[in-house]
């Protein structure tokens, strides 16, 4: 006999919009454009408090210029235009009323390429903390606590003042990690952060996002679906459409994407079929 | 849309042409184990035992593939689901040769001794177990769940096949001593076809979870 439970063959929908879910940011209906070309197109992506959430697709979909709206990036490009809202906890970033190098402390970012200044280990770590004015006693707090969140700590505690430069690139990444981390954020934003390491370094960065995430809300854009599936909550697939804008396809927890995707051109790219 | 993965695709349908080919080799041993028994042909049950013999290497072969697949592949969703599938439906047929080895052997000393009864309910048990897995392996092709589906719901007739003929075979032992032999032999029988029943529809499961990615209880 077949029971009515194991009838059900929908996916069920995620509790992206639960009262009881918290949304640290939300964008709504994001549109942009790079002078006349139009980039990406009517994208909304609810990202959970404290929750990894990944953004996939195949290369030009529009996941590095989403991501990088999300803390006004784009503002240092000549010609860019966003319309649409993005909510950090109910502001909306991309009004011209923001302030921006606030919302850079709030929502950090770290790059696919480890981008350390040519400074000390600490200098690097000091470098926001003594630009918002903090006392050298927090300053030299923030640095441990910062390395310590990172894994570095003990790696580098003796040699604080030595230039960043020589460090491996991953203690590299870990380190614009833990100089992100130094001023508070809230967001954390990585736009593939462990594609220049090796497959250990990017395991420890992994790691590491899983420790952050009880504290910290994170944005990760990815190749490696792989890493998305291992490290991420939820998952936004991203397409370029007939015009060449990115749309977001699907945005489910990850479970569903990478065993269950509801639309067929997610589950194409996820096994590889195209892209 | 062009595919990208020619020789993924193409590993994953020599799999699948793996299983059924192993569905067809398991069909035919169920066959002709109930043939050697009907038509107390010894030489046929001996036969089927040997043959079984292939299946277990086709089940080896194919495990090992399905397992270099996973290992080189990293297949996700749909190419995950398959692979999972295949795996655990050869498990299930490499036991249901088993079962008509199980058969064979019956038949073998059965033949030797006088016929107890007329051989009715136990063709018709089979011939529905055989269509079961025959239909199952066309569901498997198609991936079709609602022909699985189906054909999980005949296990219903097969158990009640089942029931009767175990009435009637106990009927037989309290009825006198010299027929429990022949009769506890007939029981293991019909036993084993009853679970060849039960494995099809474990066969069912796995191509509704193929579809649909849930893992479901069919019986």
């Amino acid at each position: 006999m077949i029971t009515t439970a194991t009838m059900q063959t929908e996916v069920a929908p995620p509790p992206l919009r639960d009262a009881d879910v918290e949304i640290k940011l939300d964008a709504r209906h994001v549109n942009f454009w790079y002078g006349d070309f139009q980039a990406l197109h009517d994208a909304s992506l609810a990202v959970q408090a404290r929750k990894i959430t990944a953004l996939i697709g195949p290369s030009g979909c529009g996941k590095t210029t989403f991501l990088r709206i999300f803390n006004r990036m784009h503002d240092l490009t000549p010609g860019t235009r966003a319309t649409g809202e993005v909510l950090l906890d109910s502001h909306n970033v991309l009004s011209p009323d923001t302030d921006v190098i606030n919302l850079r402390r709030q929502v950090g970012m770290l790059f696919q390429r480890a981008n350390p200044f040519p400074k000390s280990i600490y200098d690097n770590v000091a470098y926001g903390p003594h630009i918002l004015g903090w006392s050298k006693a927090q300053i030299d707090q923030v640095v441990e606590e910062s390395l310590k969140d990172t894994g570095l700590w003990e790696e580098v505690k003796d040699r604080l003042r030595r230039s960043a430069l020589n460090l491996s690139g991953g203690q590299q990444q870990r380190l614009c990690l833990a100089r992100a981390l130094a001023v508070r954020p809230e967001v954390i934003l990585m736009d593939e952060p462990a594609s220049a390491l090796d497959p250990i370094a990017t395991l420890r960065i992994e790691e590491l996002m899983q420790e952050l995430k009880k504290r910290y809300t994170i944005v990760i854009v990815t190749h490696n679906m792989q890493q998305a599936s291992r490290v991420s909550d939820f998952t936004a697939f991203m397409l370029m459409n007939q015009k060449r804008a990115g749309e977001v396809i699907e945005f489910s927890p990850t479970d569903d994407i990478f065993n269950r995707p509801k639309d067929s051109r997610t589950e194409d790219y996820i096994t590889g079929r195209f892209g | 849309m062009a595919t990208t993965r020619t020789l993924f695709d193409q590993e994953l349908a020599e799999l699948k042409s793996g299983v059924v080919r192993m569905g067809s080799m398991v069909e035919q041993a169920i066959a002709e184990s109930m043939r050697a028994l009907v038509d107390r042909n010894n030489a046929l049950a001996r036969e089927v035992i040997n043959r079984d013999q292939e299946v277990n290497e086709l089940h080896r072969q194919l495990r090992e593939r399905a397992f270099m697949i996973m290992a080189t592949q990293q297949p996700v969703a749909r190419d995950l689901r398959l692979i999972v599938s295949f795996q655990h439906m050869v498990l299930e047929l490499e036991r249901m040769g088993d079962h008509a080895v199980g058969i064979a052997r019956a038949a073998l000393r059965l033949n030797d001794l006088p016929q107890l009864k007329p051989y009715i309910d136990l063709p018709r048990m089979a011939e529905i177990t055989e269509s079961q897995v025959h239909e199952i392996l066309g569901a498997v092709i198609e991936a079709d769940q609602d022909r699985a589906r189906a054909i999980a719901e005949r296990d219903d007739e097969v158990d009640a096949l089942y029931h009767k003929i175990w009435d009637e075979l106990v009927g037989f032992m309290v009825q006198d001593p010299a027929n429990v032999q022949r009769a506890a032999i007939l029981l293991f029988l019909a036993k084993d076809l009853e679970r060849i029943a039960d494995r099809v529809t474990n066969i069912a499961e796995d191509v509704v979870f193929l579809h649909t990615g849930r893992i479901v209880e069919l019986s």
